[in-house]
């Protein structure tokens, strides 16, 4: 058992080496060279290093990139990163000065204090951008207050004198602390880069452009952005953790919600967008901090609150120029850089579960203050036939849909697909068991190309796509890598896209904009298929290639619950239609009888008479 | 009994300031969706700049302004507050705002903020001022103190709770009942429309930012010489209105007005009551509240603060 186990490790161990092998170009040498250079630092004889602010900087710099993920990746505005890093330091230096414990399980804890805050007050990341940028800043404050009211705990304005210790066994100098801090960065930047490479990457991106369409697709908005913050706080613990102890003493001044600011310009100058612009960012504030600090002496002016100035002018400058950073300025490139390569490595293998069944709705009902918008509502959709629904604007038709496929809750009502109730399921459960929907108009992921559009409704389909996963690169994330390109290529193809797979959203057509949505919504493999008004705005001659689509998806087996304003498509695409008027049902049968009806006319015209 | 009326009535005194902050926190989100930042860093720089007209940067010991010097010196604390919070917009919210980026606004409102807190720092260099007191309040009572039902409470707070509430009603009046507020409505429920009825919004929101920044001011004075002012003082004020507004989710300003009247009379209470013999102390005073409202916000969101579905 346990060599059988051994060898699939080795077996797998020996396939990561190769891919690694495989992967190696010139930017890794360059990486590499790079951070050994670093690690070889000390020893150079540099005149005039100090290796104690070196080190403390190198720190500082392991807590700007994980800030870099939350910022960068996710697009939550933390203005609280320095608050993860003053509960890592305290939480580190009460243990060892305390308690005695010694350095690394002591910074341990600190990282580990770090994430529980974090999860504490993760439901932040729920909220709107100004929302989370208030909250996160009052997290700040709230933690330095703390620090300052209980001098018991923080010890007052003297600090917590920490003693010394040893470091994996070296003893516990500035230059030990310098190269396991570069280790720890080098890590990190690693994780972070493979994880905004991956799939984690590619759904916080999404959640961060358009939240609602991503959701729509099964991502999970609060998981995946508290996987991002948590980690994001946990390695800011672990810095404030081992810094502490290098700085000697743990003094409440050093953070001060200025930590947090500082740490915001860092990733914000270096470059969000880019894994290594944090970094980039800290050495700046550093190179700059070698000349305004001389100055700040000759004008004899206190020097904590000019840095202050000197960061948030400089913030203002780059925010002026655009906003960017460092490496974007220096590298447009980059961001072409890392597209998934569209080419199927492995054959479509589809991962949906096995019996179809109907979507059944029961007496759904709706209000929004007094205005009630659905009224009772019931219908069936069964496996395999297209179901057009119908009736003039406010009848309810897209609220309909949001309660099916959970984007709100009915008030009244019941949603059921085969003999399961879905009315209080999360929209990801639902994609998860096969109901899908695209959503109205042009929603897009504006930075993304359309396969990456289209990856991003495979989210629900993953079993290994976490965060942690996707950072440490497992074999098995590594494996449903291909398996997720080569579905989201098969959805691709089902709407006639294959060809533009690699062209960014916002070069394709309105129609084809339309298409790589509905490609997205079919890459969740749904069982039924909610479509929402995919003819709006689009030409005549491009409704019969949709119909085809839309035929091409019935005959597989999945049911289609299509609303639709455009009774060409309408007849071209459904077989059965169900005319909505004020929240109720006011006719339903096939489309060639009803959509000649006198009562669709009215429902569409009003009561009077032309 | 006699502790309760005492916390009361600084407690609200302290509530009225943080209440006017409060509200224009809400008036500014309700109108752009941003928060401003050096929202109390601006009415700092008001206070200071008022500080420097009237005693320089001297330390004051003790005591009176004379009435013509102290007008003189509101006046050039308004004109500084007003003008920085109208600057701080059209430089460093309105570019991001028309661009949709929200870091930009983040992190530029916050970069003035310690920018602000730099400058005050540079040119008052000491930890901490008397403000000069243009109001004869240490003739009234004992040295300032009035006796109620048996406990002393400071006259000037009196006069604190009743400037705060005439200016947070009179501004609800502007709100109501001018073109100007009618017009400001207009841009919080949508800000497209209101722009293609003719209103100009950009130049009515900056005017709006001076406009909060001065009331703010105002009651900030009013309450400054009953403590020590530092560079903080602006910024733990804005920091207090933060909390009331975020607790109110950023409602109507006058329900930020009441939380943070509310947050007052708390942040007194945690201070002095006695439970049973179980007494929190001035310890946990500015620490319970914020944590209170934090956990708040991320345990009980309401749907208006939570991010956009569809």
């Amino acid at each position: 058992m346990t060599a059988a186990a051994l060898g699939r490790t080795g077996t797998e161990l020996r396939r990561a080496a190769g891919q690694a092998r495989g992967a190696w170009s010139t930017g890794a040498w360059v990486a590499a060279g790079a951070a050994a250079l670093g690690l070889l630092v000390p020893f150079l004889g540099l005149p005039g290093l100090r290796m104690d602010a070196l080190a403390s900087t190198v720190y500082l710099a392991v807590a700007a990139t994980g800030l870099g993920l939350t910022v960068g990746a996710a697009g939550l505005p933390s203005l609280g990163a320095g608050a993860f890093v003053a509960i890592g330091a305290f939480t580190s230096a009460l243990l060892m000065a305390r308690a005695g414990w010694p350095l690394e399980p002591a910074a341990l804890c600190g990282a580990l204090a770090a994430l529980a805050a974090s999860v504490i007050s993760g439901g932040v990341v729920r909220l709107r951008p100004a929302f989370l940028a208030v909250s996160t800043w009052l997290l700040a404050w709230l933690v330095w207050l703390f620090l300052l009211a209980f001098p018991s705990v923080s010890g007052g304005s003297q600090g917590l004198i920490v003693p010394v210790r040893s470091l994996f066994g070296l003893s516990a100098t500035p230059t030990v602390h310098y190269e396991a801090a570069l280790v720890l960065l080098v890590l990190s930047l690693l994780g972070i880069a493979a994880a905004r490479r991956g799939a984690f990457g590619l759904e916080l991106s999404a959640l961060r452009q358009h939240p609602a369409l991503a959701t729509s697709l099964g991502v999970p908005l609060a998981r995946q952005r508290l996987g991002a913050f948590a980690f994001s706080a946990a390695l800011a613990g672990l810095a404030g953790g081992l810094s502490v102890q290098l700085a000697g003493v743990a003094d409440p001044a050093a953070y001060d919600p200025f930590l947090s600011f500082k740490l915001l310009v860092a990733v914000l100058l270096g470059g969000a967008a880019a894994t290594l612009g944090p970094v980039v960012g800290v050495a700046a504030l550093g190179l700059i901090g070698l000349v305004s600090d001389p100055l700040a002496r000759l004008l004899q002016l206190p020097l904590q609150r000019f840095d202050a100035a000197v960061a948030a002018f400089l913030l203002v400058f780059v925010l002026a120029l655009g906003g960017d950073g460092i490496i974007p300025w220096l590298t447009p490139w980059l961001s072409r850089f890392r597209r998934p390569r569209s080419q199927a490595t492995v054959p479509y293998r589809s991962a949906a579960p096995g019996p179809k069944a109907a979507l059944r709705v029961e007496g759904l009902t709706k209000a929004f203050g007094g205005v009630v918008a659905l009224d009772g509502l019931s219908f069936e959709v069964t496996p395999g036939e297209t179901v057009a629904l119908v009736g003039p604007n406010g009848s309810g038709k897209t609220t309909a849909l949001r309660l099916i496929s959970g984007a709100m809750l009915p008030d009244a009502g019941r949603v059921c697909f085969g003999d399961r109730d879905l009315t209080e399921a999360p929209t990801r459960e639902r994609v998860r068991l096969g109901i899908a929907r695209t959503l109205q108009a042009t929603s897009t992921f504006p930075e993304l190309t359309a396969l990456e559009t289209v990856l991003v409704g495979r989210s629900a389909r993953r079993c290994y796509g976490g965060g942690a996963r996707t950072a440490l690169a497992t074999p098995r994330a590594r494996a449903e890598e291909p398996a997720a390109r080569a579905a989201a290529l098969h959805a691709l193809a089902m709407v006639g896209l294959d060809q533009q797979a690699d062209v960014p959203v916002p070069e394709l057509t309105s129609a084809q904009r339309r298409l790589t949505g509905l490609a997205a919504a079919l890459a969740t493999e749904p069982q039924i298929l909610l479509v929402d008004e995919p003819a709006a705005g689009v030409g005549v001659e491009e409704l019969e290639p949709l119909a085809r689509v839309l035929a091409a998806i019935g005959r597989q087996g999945v049911g289609v619950l299509l609303v639709e304003h455009n009774l060409r498509l309408v007849r071209l695409a459904a077989e059965r239609m169900i005319v909505l008027a004020a929240g109720q049902v006011v006719a339903e049968g096939s489309v060639a009888e009803v959509g000649e009806s006198e009562l669709v006319r009215q429902a569409y015209l009003g009561a009077q008479r032309l | 009994m006699t502790i309760a009326l005492q916390v009361l009535i600084s407690g609200l005194a302290a509530g009225g300031v943080y209440g006017l902050f409060a509200a224009g926190h809400s008036l500014i989100y309700r109108l752009t969706g941003i928060v401003n930042f050096a929202f109390g860093d601006l009415v700092g720089l008001g206070i200071f700049a008022t500080l420097l007209v009237l005693a320089g940067t001297s330390p004051v010991t003790q005591a009176g302004a004379h009435e013509p010097r102290f007008l003189l010196a509101l006046v050039v604390g308004l004109a500084c507050c007003v003008g920085a919070s109208v600057a701080t917009y059209f430089g460093l919210v309105q570019p991001y705002l028309a661009r949709g980026s929200t870091i930009g606004w983040v992190a530029g409102t916050v970069a003035v903020a310690f920018a602000i807190r730099a400058a005050i720092g540079a040119v008052f260099q000491r930890s901490s001022y008397i403000f000069p007191d243009p109001l004869p309040f240490h003739r009234v009572g004992h040295a300032g103190f009035v006796g109620i039902g048996g406990a002393q409470v400071q006259a000037r707070a009196f006069f604190v709770i009743g400037l705060a509430l005439a200016l947070a009603l009179g501004s609800a009046w502007l709100l109501e009942r001018t073109r100007f507020g009618r017009a400001l409505r207009a841009v919080a429920d949508d800000d497209e429309g209101a722009r293609i009825v003719g209103v100009p919004v950009d130049l009515f929101v900056g005017l709006a930012f001076g406009l909060v920044g001065a009331l703010a001011m105002i009651a900030a004075i009013a309450a400054a010489p009953g403590e020590a002012v530092s560079a903080n003082t602006g910024t733990l004020l804005g920091l207090k209105g933060l909390v009331a507004a975020l607790a109110v989710r950023f409602g109507p300003p006058l329900y930020a007005f009441v939380a943070g009247l509310v947050l007052g009379v708390l942040e007194a209470a945690i201070a002095n009551v006695h439970l049973g013999g179980w007494q929190l102390g001035p310890a946990y005073r500015e620490v319970l509240p914020l944590l209170f409202v934090l956990l708040l916000i991320s345990i009980w969101p309401s749907r208006e603060a939570l991010e956009e579905r569809e």
